[in-house]
Formats: C-alpha cells, sequence, structure tokens
C-alpha cells in the first residue's frame, strides 16, 4: 500500500518560526506505520520547514514551487503518482487555516475522505480507519482505496526526530505554475482575544432544585429522574 | 459698557417650587438631566404585603428587569409567515439533543434572519429556537449527508448557512461548501448582522467580512437565543435522489467511560472532601457508566489519581452532566465546571457555591447517598 502526507509550511503557535505543525508529524507516523517507503508532497514557495518530516518517518518528499493556488497542482500531482491512501492534518497552521484544501483534493479527484483518523491499517479490498467522534467514541470505518485521510489530535504523537534519516531523505523539486487564488474581499487587522461568550452557566433566573435534609433513598431516586430525563442514564423501566 | 451684574438669590428663588418638608428647586433652563428622585424610586421597587418590616425588591431595577419586561410585552410565540428569505442552521443533535453548540448556532441564525427571516434548523429533533424543521435521513457517511445537505440548499436558496465548528459540523460544512465551489468562512468567533470575524495566520490577524452565506461558527461566538418561542413549523423536504455510500464497512465503538480522558468525557461524577468510601464511589461510576474525577484535595490525598482532578489546575471539563458528590465548590473548581450544562451536586453545607451552582442541589451526606443510589441502579 502506497502511502504519501500532504505537508505543509506552518508557523509555530508560541514563537510564530516556520515549523512542521504537528498534526502533519501525526500524518507522517501514520504513513509509516502503513508504508514503509512513505513519501510527503508539499505545494508552496519554500520547503525549508517541512523537511522535518523527512526525520518523522517519511522517505522522501515531492516539492512543487509555486506561489498560486496549491490545489490543482496537488490534484495534478496526486493523478501523476497514484498513492492509495493520502493522509493530511486536518488545518494549517499559519495561512489562511480554513481546512479546505483536503476536502477541494478529494472532491476533485472524486476520493473518499475519512476525517478525524487516529489509527489506520491495511483491510480486505480497502483501509480500515478508527475515527474519534464527540465525547471519547470511536468508529471504524472500512473506506476502498484510493483514499484521503484526515487526523485528529488525539492520533498517536509524532515519531521523535531522527537526524541522520532527515538528511538522508531525498527531495524532488519542480517549479510548477498555477493561477493566482482569487483574493478575498476582507478587512484584516491584528488579532486580539476577545472572551467567549459562556452560554453554559445557569442563568441567575433559571434557579435549580433545591431538597434540603431528603431520605437518602428519596434523594437518589430524584438524582436518577434527573440524569434520565437530561439523557445521560439510560432510561429505566419502571 | 458694563455687564449686568448676576443676582444669585434671585434667579434661585425664582426657580423654587412650593413644597412644604424643605426648599425645592425646579430645573434651570439650560440643565438636560432630568432629576433623580429617590424617594419615588424607593417607593416603586417597595414590595407589596403587611411585612414587619418594609421589604424592597432591588434587583426589579435598572438593567435587569429591561429585556424581561421587554420580553413580556412581546408575542409568546414567534410566527414568521411569510419570511422574506431563509437562514439554515444545521445541527449536530447527537442522540436528538442539541448542544450548547449548536443552541449558540440557531441563535447565530436568529442575529441573522432578524425579523423578516425565517430559521431552518436542519436535522435534529424538535427546538423551540427554530422557525422552520427540516429533517436529514440520519446516515453514518458524510458524503451521503453532504449531497443531501446540498440539494436542500438548492432547492430552497437559503441566504446563510450556518454550522457549529465542532467535529461533525466542521466536517460536513467543508464537504458541502467544496460541493457548492463557495467560500466557507470558518471559525467565526463573532457575528453580528454587519459583519463576521475568524482568526487566521495562527491567530496573528483577524479577518472581517460581511456575512457571507456559507459559515462555521467557534464555540462562544454568540449569546443563546432569549426571544419568544418560535413555532418550529415543519417544512415539507424536495424528494430526494438515493445516494450510495462509497463506504465498505461501519463499525460503532461506544466510549469506554473509565478510559476516555475527562477532558472529552461526556458525564463525569466527582468526588470531594465529602466523600471517604472510594470503592463505593468507582463502583458508583462504573454503574452510572460515567468519567470519575475529583477535587484537588482528594488528589492531594492521593485518594485518586492527579489526572482526575477538575479544576483550573486540573482539567476544565466540555461536560454535558456533572455530578459533584461531597464537592464545596472552590472558585477554581467552579472555573472547571464553567462549560457543564447541567450539574447536579450532593453536600452537607446549605451554603456551598456548588449548590449554588447546581441544576439539581441535595442538601444530605454523599456518604449516605451514594450506597442509595447504587442500590437503585443494580434492582432489577
Amino acid at each position: 500500500m502506497r502511502a504519501l502526507v500532504l505537508l505543509s509550511q506552518g508557523l509555530h503557535p508560541v514563537s510564530g518560526k516556520s515549523c512542521l505543525p504537528r498534526a502533519e508529524a501525526q500524518a507522517a507516523r501514520l504513513a509509516a506505520m502503513l508504508d514503509a517507503d512513505a513519501s510527503g508532497l508539499h505545494a508552496g514557495p519554500s520547503s525549508e520547514s517541512v523537511r522535518e518530516a523527512l526525520g518523522r518517518g517519511l522517505t522522501h518528499l515531492t516539492h512543487l514551487k509555486l506561489d498560486g493556488d496549491p490545489v490543482p497542482p496537488i490534484v495534478a500531482a496526486l493523478r501523476d503518482l497514484k498513492p492509495d491512501v493520502v493522509l493530511a492534518g486536518p488545518c494549517g497552521q499559519g495561512g489562511e487555516d480554513t481546512g479546505l484544501l483536503p476536502y477541494a483534493v478529494a472532491h476533485q479527484l472524486d476520493w473518499p475522505l475519512v476525517a478525524h483518523a487516529v489509527a489506520v491499517e491495511a483491510a480486505q479490498g480497502g483501509l480500515r480507519v478508527t475515527q474519534a467522534m464527540a465525547k471519547g467514541a470511536r468508529r471504524f470505518v472500512t473506506a476502498p482505496l484510493p483514499v484521503l485521510v484526515t487526523t485528529h489530535p488525539s492520533a498517536p504523537p509524532p515519531l521523535p526526530f531522527a537526524y541522520g534519516r532527515a538528511r538522508a531523505g531525498r527531495v524532488a523539486a519542480f517549479a510548477v505554475s498555477s493561477p493566482t487564488a482569487a483574493a478575498d474581499e476582507c478587512e484584516t487587522r491584528p488579532w486580539r482575544a476577545r472572551p467567549k461568550v459562556l452560554t453554559a452557566q445557569a442563568s441567575p433566573e433559571a434557579k435549580g432544585r433545591l431538597l434540603v435534609n431528603p431520605d437518602p433513598h428519596e434523594a437518589a431516586r430524584e438524582i436518577l429522574a434527573y440524569l434520565c430525563k437530561i439523557g445521560v442514564v439510560a432510561e429505566r423501566p419502571t | 459698557m458694563s455687564r449686568l451684574r448676576r443676582d444669585p438669590r434671585a434667579e434661585r428663588a425664582a426657580l423654587a417650587v412650593s413644597s412644604d418638608a424643605r426648599p425645592r428647586f425646579a430645573r434651570r433652563p439650560g440643565e438636560q438631566r432630568p432629576r433623580r428622585d429617590p424617594r419615588a424610586e424607593r417607593a416603586a421597587v417597595e414590595t407589596a404585603g403587611a411585612a414587619a418590616r418594609r421589604r424592597f425588591d432591588w434587583l426589579a431595577r435598572g438593567t435587569g428587569s429591561a429585556p424581561a419586561a421587554a420580553m413580556d410585552a412581546g408575542p409568546r410565540l414567534r410566527v414568521v409567515n411569510e419570511p422574506v428569505f431563509l437562514v439554515f442552521a444545521v445541527v449536530d443533535a447527537p442522540r436528538g439533543h442539541l448542544t450548547t453548540q449548536d443552541r449558540q448556532t440557531l441563535a447565530a441564525a436568529h442575529v441573522l434572519a432578524g425579523t423578516a427571516g425565517a430559521v431552518a434548523m436542519i436535522g435534529g429533533g424538535a427546538a423551540d429556537e427554530a422557525d422552520r424543521l427540516l429533517p436529514l435521513t440520519a446516515t453514518p457517511d458524510s458524503d451521503v449527508l453532504a449531497d443531501q445537505l446540498t440539494d436542500l440548499v438548492a432547492h430552497f436558496q437559503p441566504r446563510h448557512v450556518l454550522w457549529p465548528e465542532s467535529a461533525a459540523g466542521g466536517d460536513l460544512a467543508r464537504r458541502v461548501a467544496v460541493r457548492l465551489g463557495e467560500p466557507l468562512f470558518c471559525g467565526a468567533e463573532q457575528i453580528n448582522a454587519q459583519q463576521v470575524r475568524r482568526p487566521a495566520q495562527g491567530r496573528r490577524i483577524e479577518q472581517r467580512v460581511k456575512p457571507p452565506r456559507l459559515i462555521t461558527l467557534a464555540d462562544g461566538a454568540v449569546a443563546l437565543y432569549a426571544g419568544p418561542r418560535c413555532e418550529a413549523r415543519v417544512m415539507e423536504a424536495p424528494p430526494r435522489k438515493v445516494c450510495a455510500s462509497a463506504w465498505l464497512n461501519v463499525e460503532d465503538a461506544p466510549a469506554d467511560p473509565a478510559a476516555t480522558p475527562l477532558g472529552e468525557a461526556d458525564f463525569v461524577v466527582a468526588a470531594g472532601n465529602g466523600v471517604s468510601d472510594f470503592h463505593a464511589f468507582r463502583a458508583l461510576a462504573r454503574a452510572l457508566r460515567a468519567t470519575p474525577g475529583a477535587s484537588r484535595m482528594v488528589c492531594d490525598a492521593g485518594l485518586m489519581p492527579r489526572t482526575a482532578q477538575v479544576g483550573a489546575s486540573g482539567t476544565v471539563l466540555a461536560a454535558r452532566c456533572y455530578f459533584a458528590l461531597g464537592i464545596a465548590g472552590a472558585p477554581q473548581h467552579l472555573q472547571g465546571v464553567a462549560g457543564c450544562e447541567n450539574v447536579v451536586a450532593v453536600n452537607t453545607d446549605l451554603h456551598a457555591a456548588m449548590i449554588a451552582r447546581a441544576a439539581l442541589a441535595v442538601v444530605a451526606d454523599a456518604q449516605a447517598v451514594m450506597p442509595a443510589l447504587l442500590a437503585l441502579l443494580e434492582a432489577p
């Protein structure tokens, strides 16, 4: 099974330095578990920090040098490289940060996309992906190949950085032309932290029920009835 | 020529109003602000009834009562018969329950709809916050769901489509955006009828635009809807094409509450200093299928692991329900449960902060309530 990871040049969330986003390093680990010769694909002006992925489980990289919209060259390169599994992080870090690129690529290639992966393994006729669902639940999806998979933050942590492998990895760079992405008509300003609107806090007028010194059995019945009402405990036959 | 000399005493006498108690004066001609009348204000908030001493309902004045009074004056039911446009609010509604983020999405849809538009809730069960309901056929494959939703958007042509920026909502929004070929404004942190804002470039800049068509909302972008109840009329959906899922197999594995990280857990039962029997506490957590948590006191004493600590220095919860046993509720602990929708508290102290925070508060000994609850859960 041939695995490929879509890589991007991110900004470190604290220092602001150029770095490989953690989610993509996690994707590189998942790819290395599927394929000992996993490769990376990066589309952008420079590949300086993307080389870090070579020390995190990938053996070679393809760098498409461009300045415009990365989606058409990536789609063309994937048609050319014909990988079975393409892994990607859920969202960029330092650019537009919309997380739309994997969806646009999968849509143009007409591949299925499985999001929030925490584990992947080869299965009969496809790829078995463990998806992280809300509230700690998991789901096992078997998707046909070729497939695009995006990772979840609770996927296994990145492999430790191996300096020798990073030096030994090959980078093939190609200059490609791409139309400039349509500039959005939006006003930009420096970001300013704003407080979240706390909506879960009980409003002062919505007073709760108060039971003072009830019998323990009476209290237990009331508590269980409340927990059943809000749906965290299954309804009990009475 | 010299200026006329002012006579302050004569000016003051001209403004005098006849009064028996003390000298009173009318407003001067240039004076804008009306004078406060503390006695009348006090009389207005005095509660009726022959109490032993005079009682005043001070909370019923000022800004606190203004929205409530406005709501009482308005209609009890919001009915939009002929909406000028539709605003879609696509909700996750796991197991039919609206999450807080779903309700925020509905509130944001009301902000964009105003009085002319109608808010249509897509998916989910019933809601008092939606003018129209449009159910989706439940399916595990998001691609099939996205095809359904794309058909609905093409059919009804809503002015805005809103999603919560949650795992399921954000995924569905991006699938629909690429199908429609339209830009998606994702992770909006502030929304009103004039503009939306989102952070970009790793939270270095923020982008502001007029509300576009497709928007996803980050948690805490907008306050919950507080207007009159909406009629929730079920809309006629167009006939759907049957789309087959490309997936070969789907299996669900329910969350194991004992292994779920505290920050992701849906239902947390926590022990405080009022709990001494930890065998019973763990058995109760297993029987309720809840993730066990603890207060700082208990973790410091080594009775529960540090990973179970709830609060500012432990884990901040996002649970749907928090069940506190024998926890008084230090401010740092309450910060940890600020995001919980339902709080149940059992504590011996009537004046504990946790009792004030709880939706169901029981003033009793947690050590006595635990075995009773366990017996009730284990009863056939």
